[in-house]
């Protein structure tokens, strides 16, 4: 979906769009936009992305599978 | 939907069938009975089977590693990417239901669902986001903060485990509970690994025909209050339902008690298929430890509740001798091999070796040539170096109790129905019966049939 835009539009249910307008009143953001686009980045952050362990997180793993008889 | 990992119809239908009220309720009122695991009968593909209702041949998925390219050394842990079919939940949530998903192997990390996803045991430690959405992991910590994914088994303090993995299974539940209560869901399904741990560790305690049996009344009784504090949380869960749901415990494969293990890559330099340049190895010495000569061995193997052999291939393998037009014959020849290994004292075993294209129509992702099941499942293969014997009577690495068994166990409840049925089933009728209880008409490729008798709690 490649595109020379650089905002574009996404489609909410119009109760939430409501109840964050109400909830950034007085607050930093501007828009709900702003808002929604924060809270989005924030949630893809701590994802981190979709891949495997880390080295180290799969050598914990390894061990405690080794421990309990799954892997020789 | 609770899931109790190897919970063996043998120990909850029949001998704590007495100390296990709220399960004997609902297999009075309910439909029960065994239900036949997929092959092999392992947690990792088994409850993705289930979630997904695809075979682990689709799946790609045949256990807890699988090999990196075709590396000798290099292994892979399934990770939540390696499910590629949709879950029922997925499913459910293009229809706008909500999920609440807790511990469903393979499922870190997690990932974003309708709903919310607390990852399984196969997560590294709390540090990791555990959760989606994010935010839920704070405040698992905060109310539960002894939350536990797994425990470690140490051969030393063995017995002292049993109160570690009876507490991280009390926990697990009154999250769970919690979660119930307070959250919006359409489905719910949790997995509770901490009776595979109980079976796999401390058998010994409960069946005299265990060739470790140990008459400790100690820990006969922490066995039986193990079962007694999981039989409670159901019982919990069960009067919190409405009578517009339907309950469905359910586990991914049984267990019995292990009679040994095979050292199977010692097996396999006997009869010349591996090579090995040590002149001395210790006892219990890992296959990756050693040197291995490549050049000149054929075949080694994996262990685990089931063995896995792999042939070293020309072309395939980095250092493959066995040419591609004779691998049929190889193959074929290995096998007879394996299926007149005889017990220790000669007994004939009923061991069971075949390709996994004998059993699924597809094969996805890394596979091993043959799957070995020794004596039926009732030995477990250990691939480690330098024993005495090829017959161990104890496990070096893990707990040595319990093997794995094929048929696990199903109760489908509804409160106010009084059915009384018991029939056996598959683990491949669990994911139609999910979405035929929610009205999916669509199949997404899912062939199985709904539980029989489904049509009495609809």
């Amino acid at each position: 979906m490649a595109t020379d835009k650089k905002y574009t539009t996404v489609s909410i249910p119009t109760p939430l769009f409501e109840k964050i307008q109400e909830k950034i009143k007085g607050t930093g953001f501007t828009s709900v936009s702003d808002y929604v686009t924060f809270v989005l980045r924030e949630i893809l952050a701590h994802e981190g992305g979709n891949e495997a362990f880390s080295e180290e997180d799969e050598k914990k793993v390894k061990e405690r599978l080794r421990s309990l008889g799954y892997l020789d | 939907m609770i899931g109790l990992d190897c919970a063996a119809p043998s120990i909850m239908f029949d001998k704590l069938k007495d100390v296990l009220p709220n399960i004997t309720k609902l297999t009075q009122d309910g439909i029960y009975g065994k239900l036949r695991s997929c092959d092999p009968p392992i947690t990792v593909p088994a409850w993705m089977v289930m979630a997904t209702g695809r075979t682990p041949g689709e799946l790609g998925l045949y256990g807890f590693r699988s090999r990196v390219g075709n590396s000798y050394t290099d292994i892979k842990i399934p990770t939540s990417g390696d499910v590629k079919y949709q879950t029922v939940w997925d499913i459910l949530g293009k229809r706008n239901k909500v999920s609440i998903v807790i511990a469903v192997p393979p499922s870190y990390p997690p990932k974003p669902v309708p709903g919310i996803m607390v990852s399984d045991f196969l997560t590294p430690d709390k540090d990791k986001e555990f959760t989606y959405p994010p935010g839920l992991k704070n405040e698992i910590l905060r109310d539960f903060p002894d939350y536990k994914f797994d425990v470690k088994f140490r051969k030393p303090e063995r017995k002292k485990i049993i109160d570690e993995i009876y507490s991280m299974t009390d926990t697990r539940f009154r999250m769970a509970e919690k979660f119930m209560a307070t959250k919006k869901w359409d489905f719910f399904f949790m997995v509770e690994i901490g009776i595979d741990r109980v079976h796999h560790s401390f058998w010994r305690y409960i069946d005299p025909e265990s060739p470790l049996y140990e008459d400790d009344e100690e820990m006969r009784n922490k066995f039986i209050s193990y079962f007694r504090m999981v039989d409670e949380h159901i019982g919990k869960i069960m009067d919190s339902l409405d009578e517009d749901t339907v309950l469905l415990v359910v586990s991914d494969h049984g267990a019995k008690r292990m009679k040994g293990a095979f050292a199977i890559n010692q097996w396999l330099i006997r009869e010349g298929y591996l090579k090995i340049k040590n002149s001395e190895l210790k006892e219990g010495a890992l296959l990756e430890d050693a040197e291995v000569d490549w050049e000149h061995t054929k075949a080694w193997a994996w262990g685990g509740y089931y063995a896995r052999v792999f042939f070293n291939v020309k072309g395939r393998e980095p250092q493959g001798i066995v040419e591609r037009e004779d691998l049929r014959e190889e193959i074929a020849r290995l096998k007879e091999k394996i299926k007149s290994i005889r017990g220790p004292n000669g007994e004939i075993w009923n061991t069971k070796v075949f390709e996994p294209e004998e059993i699924y129509d597809v094969v996805n992702g890394d596979r091993s040539d043959l799957f070995v099941y020794l004596d039926n499942l009732d030995w477990r293969a250990a691939g480690t170096l330098g024993h005495s014997s090829e017959y161990l009577k104890e496990n070096d690495t893990g707990p040595d109790d319990a093997v794995h068994d094929f048929d696990g166990i199903y109760i489908l409840y509804r409160k106010g129905r009084k059915i009384g049925k018991y029939v056996d089933s598959s683990i491949y009728r669990i994911a139609p019966t999910i979405l035929r209880l929610y009205r999916v008409r669509k199949k997404y490729g899912i062939r199985g049939e709904p539980l029989e008798g489904v049509e009495y709690v609809e």
